[in-house]
């Protein structure tokens, strides 16, 4: 038999004012069950918090039911205090008589009536509350990183000082992403290479962590603190531990013309190749698609001239499979491509913009890669086209940004800062240059960084031109910009030697499938969504599973590696204890009664539900039933109202909780 | 002058039947076959299971044959793959509900042998079993039937079903209650559920009633009140036809078995339509990864919803 | 149960089965705001509409309710990625079976209301409060309750004597 224990509070006079609360708790002190009510003025402070457990001991209370604010308020303190007193805190309920009546009702008769209800409700609910034992899952203190930008190699370095082991995954033949593709950065203008190559050096020797290149992640199975994935390591036709590094095998490479993709293809590479000298791993790839071995069968000039004999032409694809705890998906960016309208996309391309037809007009990224003293023009500024130095450039902003009717509706947050930056290289670089840029707002909110725009304007001596560009042509070899200066009302006629392009920020090719193969979502751009955009904006919905960096959104360098830190700090609170203890609000099956029909497995958005086998003593199989994982399972219920004989039950929600709450109407 | 339906081509599939039934029994296709066989009086059939290739004799398919075998696989499931593979005489309708029933992960299709037959139409529920087939004697599902030729299946008579056009009862009767007000309607459902008695026939012939404990049957909590008063009536067939909603696929069992003649698959059919109308899902057809209401698109009609 | 009063100063039930993420929150920002509504409805929660069994709906009618809420996160919002497009297709078609039986989808109402959207809440529950107001008791489920399977209606004076006297 319960002994419930009804507590009102006055919430000062925010209930009191409009409910009788005294006549509330004279009227369930009447009703079956209920032992023991009383009023208090303020339940959630000390003194009345010291009133409940009391009273739990003193009355030998069983339940109890705090009709006081909104749940969402106050639960979690009545649950500690009904805890402290010795009861399960699963068996105290909040009756919410402020925000849902005394605060939107002035009838103080129809106030005080509603209260007697909502408490009626709750006392029968009550009821039917089961004791539930925390849920406890034990974490793999082993974390995956995919992707080896700024913000997985930040992140990786976090995690590892700790001292946990990290996998770090990466796509491409060296970690470093797009940030080792930059000449300098904003707002100080540091050499972007010289920032960002020790990093990835200390990622290399690090004993925490394990670097797998030219991998990407294939599957991943399992839950927050203990999932299983399995890393495809492609072929890479070179032993890498075998491998030293010398670079004999690029020098002798036939194969010298191939495109450099870091270089924004104005690059060349050979067939075998790292993709820049600082790469790391410093092991070089076969471009098998490109190799005259590889193409032909005959060549194998790499293999002869390796004194380690490092290269392998019959290296495979291999799998490897890692236990871990906790994953920070960190796969970055892509840049809109802007001549080409992608199959099946929304997305509209920019042909006007003569992009991929005109050889001098070209994307911001290229222009890194011309200004970047590494890069195929050894840092200067050269046209693709014939190799002159452009005296005249006009750069030009929100390509694909902020242009609904072309399919994009965000801003993509860096390109008002690069286009600035990229203003003051060219005039560090060609003096007596002009830079012209096209702009619809300069957007430049973060430490020192509108004092950096407006340096690129009046030390710089760039010319911003508030406007758009309507349409440009090659005319000999000059680049003809028409535009309209709306802040001046006329049109504007530029005759360019060099167009650059500020493309869009999208999230990487592929960045689906990887949700899809994590068990996350994603916006209709494919970025990534957190569980909550201001206040768990680095962990997904898919517990266990961390955001950082620009694959959730366009961001710059400094919000990147915060956010990279921030899911560091998330993966060691989680690995800060031995087992994870989640709030047991979970569903479970009543096997006898499952026929394993598996629509709950069906209706799972978490994939918590899998197929259990009922074996007999003898082995035979006796049924296949549904099993709730309470590690996966996020406790929507919606299994248990697609079940059709109900033999799954969310535990805090169950039929017999909600129909004695109906019932009590 | 009630026009006659064809069913000279019956002897011939019953020929058909019997000799494959004998072949997969005598060649340990199958461990057993389920079928129809003549029963007592004249002109009924009965079902019957057959484990032996001499047996196959016995089988039969005339109009009487109007049982839905697909819920003798469903109550004995548990015993299907301990006994090997099963074969088992389907028409068109009933072989909708054995690959619902497979898309529920009730039944394996390996583990069945699929004896189709090109069906005409059976006699309705009210009618003495050897009356002649006409579109009078017909069953009213058999009216609007758009499988009487089964797919999918191992074995198929080569005769052809004929499928004469004719007026659509159930289709009738929804557009009927559809044009009536609500309280007309209601009215018209408490008179039907009233008379309900709550012997779940409907249940125990229903296919898709495979569960092993029945919702309505709970006691804690209540869901559905079980005595056979007009309030629990009305909730058991707004819960089961809740329940079938996207896998019914209109064997009309439960009507035929129902002693007080409520008409069950006017509700089933119903949902149907809606299902159709709202998803554009028809149930039966194909083996469906997940039903209409286990799945969903982000384009769903939501004009309901404020 | 009693039949219910005929009187004009009729009050409705309202039950509002809501989500406690976004429904159940924006309910409690127009409490927040000091928003008025009619004080007819009582609020379960549940963690997502995906939880909400339609028999709860029938239950809820059984049980004397005049007017049923059942209220969500909107599309995408839901706080356990698909609850409520779950959700979405099966009251579609529920709906559609009430109201094939003879209920009056007057008194079944679904909306989307956010954790932002106090106003929509009291919006949405003052108008079904006043339009089931307007419509007067839901007799139908309640008259079901009274009657007995042997013969529908009370119709001999014993009867009726015996009946009045429970």
């Amino acid at each position: 038999m319960s002994r419930i224990g009804v507590f009102i509070c006055h919430c000062g006079e925010n209930i009191s004012r409009t409910v009788d609360v005294e006549r509330v708790a004279r009227e369930v002190g009447l009703l079956p069950g209920v032992s023991f009510s009383t009023d208090y003025k303020y339940m959630c402070s000390d003194p009345g918090q010291n009133l409940l457990k009391n009273a739990i001991q003193e009355q030998k209370l069983t339940h109890i039911v705090v009709a006081a604010c909104s749940p969402r308020m106050h639960e979690k303190t009545f649950r500690k205090a009904v805890e402290a007193a010795g009861l399960n805190p699963f068996l105290c309920e909040m009756a919410n008589i402020r925000e849902h009546c005394s605060w939107v009702h002035e009838n103080k008769e129809e106030a005080t009536v509603k209260a007697v209800e909502i408490v009626g409700m709750m006392v029968e609910r009550i009821k039917k509350n089961r004791i539930l034992p925390g849920i406890t899952v034990p974490v793999t203190k082993r974390s995956l990183v995919i992707g080896g930008g700024i913000a997985g190699i930040q992140a990786a370095l976090d995690i590892a000082d700790c001292g946990h082991e990290v996998i770090l995954v990466e796509r491409e033949p060296s970690i470093g992403g797009h940030m080792a593709q930059l000449s300098e950065t904003f707002p100080t203008l540091d050499c972007s290479q010289c920032i960002m190559t020790p990093k990835m050096v200390d990622v290399a020797n690090h004993p925490k962590i394990t670097l797998h290149t030219f991998s990407e992640v294939e599957l991943v199975e399992g839950y927050i603190g203990n999932f299983q994935v399995t890393i495809k390591k492609k072929a890479r036709s070179v032993d890498e531990d075998k491998c030293t590094g010398c670079g004999v095998c690029m020098t002798k490479c036939p194969q010298k013309k191939i495109p450099n993709k870091f270089d924004q293809n104005i690059g060349l590479r050979t067939a075998i190749y790292v993709p820049f000298p600082q790469a790391v791993p410093n092991t070089p790839v076969i471009d098998r698609a490109n190799c005259t071995w590889f193409k032909t069968g005959k060549c194998g000039v790499c293999q002869k001239v390796c004194g380690p004999g490092a290269v392998d032409f019959e290296q495979e694809d291999r799998l490897i499979v890692e236990a871990v705890g906790a994953i920070v998906v960190a796969t970055g960016f892509d840049l809109y491509t802007i001549d080409e309208k992608p199959k099946g996309s929304a997305i509209k391309g920019y042909g006007e913009f003569g992009h991929g037809k005109i050889p001098d007009v070209i994307d911001g990224m290229t222009f890194e890669r011309l200004a970047s003293a590494s890069g195929p023009t050894g840092g200067k500024i050269l046209r693709p086209s014939d190799g002159k130095e452009p005296k005249q450039i006009v750069f030009i902003q929100c390509i694909g940004s902020r242009a609904r009717e072309k399919g994009i509706s965000y801003c993509s947050k860096v390109c008002c800062m690069y286009t600035a930056k990229h203003t003051m290289l060219y005039h560090h670089k060609v003096h007596d240059g002009q830079a012209y840029v096209f702009f619809m707002d300069a957007r430049t909110p973060g430490k020192s960084y509108d004092e950096f725009w407006r340096r690129s304007i009046e030390e710089e001596e760039a010319v911003y031109i508030r406007g758009m560009v309507s349409r440009l042509y090659q005319k000999g070899d000059k680049i003809v910009v028409m535009g309209s200066d709306i802040a001046v009302g006329v049109q504007v006629e530029i005759e360019a030697d060099m167009v650059v392009l500020a493309t869009a920020i999208q999230p990487q090719k592929g960045a689906d499938t990887l949700a899809q193969k994590l068990g996350i979502s994603y916006d209709k751009y494919h970025f990534y969504s957190e569980a909550h955009a201001k206040l768990r904006p680095v962990e997904c919905a898919t517990a266990g599973i961390y955001l950082a960096g620009a694959c959730q959104g366009p961001k710059d360098i400094p919000e990147t590696v915060s956010q990279a830190s921030a899911a560091a700090a998330k993966v060691m609170t989680l690995f800060s204890k031995d087992q994870l203890e989640r709030e047991p609000i979970v569903a479970r099956v009543r096997e006898a009664g499952c026929v394993g029909c598996f629509a709950c497995k069906k209706v799972c958005a978490y994939g918590a539900i899998e197929e259990k086998e009922i074996r007999d003593r003898q082995g035979n199989l006796i049924k296949t039933v549904a099993y709730v994982n309470p590690g996966v399972c996020a406790g929507c219920g919606t299994c248990q109202a697609t079940c059709p004989s109900k033999c799954v039950e969310l535990d805090g929600y169950t039929d017999e909780q909600i129909v004695a709450m109906i019932e009590a109407l | 002058m009630t026009q006659s339906i064809d069913t000279s081509s019956y002897s011939a599939i019953t020929e058909a039947i019997q000799a494959e039934a004998q072949r997969v029994l005598g060649d340990g296709t199958v461990t057993a076959v389920i079928g129809y066989a003549a029963a007592r009086r004249k002109g009924s059939a009965q079902p019957i299971v057959i484990s032996q290739a001499d047996d196959a004799a016995r089988l039969i398919f005339t109009p009487a044959c109007v049982n839905n075998l697909a819920v003798y696989l469903t109550k004995a499931k548990k015993e299907i793959p301990r006994n090997g593979r099963i074969g088992i005489v389907v028409k068109g309708c009933d072989l909708k509900a054995l690959v619902g029933l497979m898309g529920e992960s009730q039944l394996k299709r390996e583990n069945l042998y699929l004896i189709g037959i090109p069906c005409s139409g059976v006699l309705a529920s009210t009618i003495q079993p050897d009356t002649e087939l006409t579109a009078d004697t017909l069953a009213s599902k058999c009216r609007e039937c758009d499988a009487h030729q089964p797919t999918g299946c191992d074995f198929v008579p080569p005769q052809l079903p004929v499928a004469p056009e004719l007026e659509k009862k159930y289709q009738a009767e929804i557009s009927r209650l559809e044009a009536l007000t609500p309280a007309e309607r209601w009215a018209y459902w408490k008179e039907q559920f009233a008379k309900c008695i709550k012997c779940y026939a409907c249940r125990q012939v229903c296919p898709f009633c495979f569960c092993e404990q029945c919702l309505c049957d709970r006691n804690k909590p209540q869901m559905v009140e079980t005595t056979p008063r007009p309030a629990g009536n009305t909730a058991w067939h707004i819960v089961r036809a809740m329940h079938l909603a996207g896998r019914c696929a209109g064997c009309a069992e439960c009507e035929r078995v129902c002693p007080m003649d409520i008409p069950l698959n006017l509700l089933n059919r119903k949902m149907a339509k809606e299902l159709k109308e709202l998803f554009d899902y028809e149930a039966g057809f194909e083996v469906n990864d997940k039903g209409p209401l286990t799945m969903f698109t982000e384009k769903d009609d939501q004009s309901f919803i404020k | 149960m009693h039949p219910e009063k005929t009187s004009h100063t009729f009050e409705p039930k309202v039950i509002a089965f809501v989500c406690t993420w976004c429904t159940y929150a924006g309910a409690d920002l127009a409490g927040t705001s000091r928003m008025q509504y009619p004080s007819n409805v009582r609020v379960l929660k549940f963690p997502c509409t995906g939880r909400i069994d339609p028999v709860f709906i029938l239950k809820a009618f059984q049980q004397g309710a005049d007017g049923v809420l059942v209220s969500g996160c909107h599309p995408g919002d839901c706080h356990y990625i698909a609850g409520n497009f779950h959700a979405r297709r099966r009251f579609a078609v529920f709906r559609k079976l009430l109201e094939f039986v003879g209920v009056d989808l007057n008194r079944l109402q679904f909306s989307w209301v956010s954790a932002a959207e106090g106003g929509k809440w009291v919006e949405v529950v003052t108008d079904l409060t006043e339009r089931v107001r307007a419509m007067g008791p839901m007799t139908e489920f309640k008259e079901l309750a009274l009657e007995e399977q042997w013969s529908g209606v009370i119709d001999t004076p014993e009867l009726k004597e015996a009946f009045s006297q429970i």
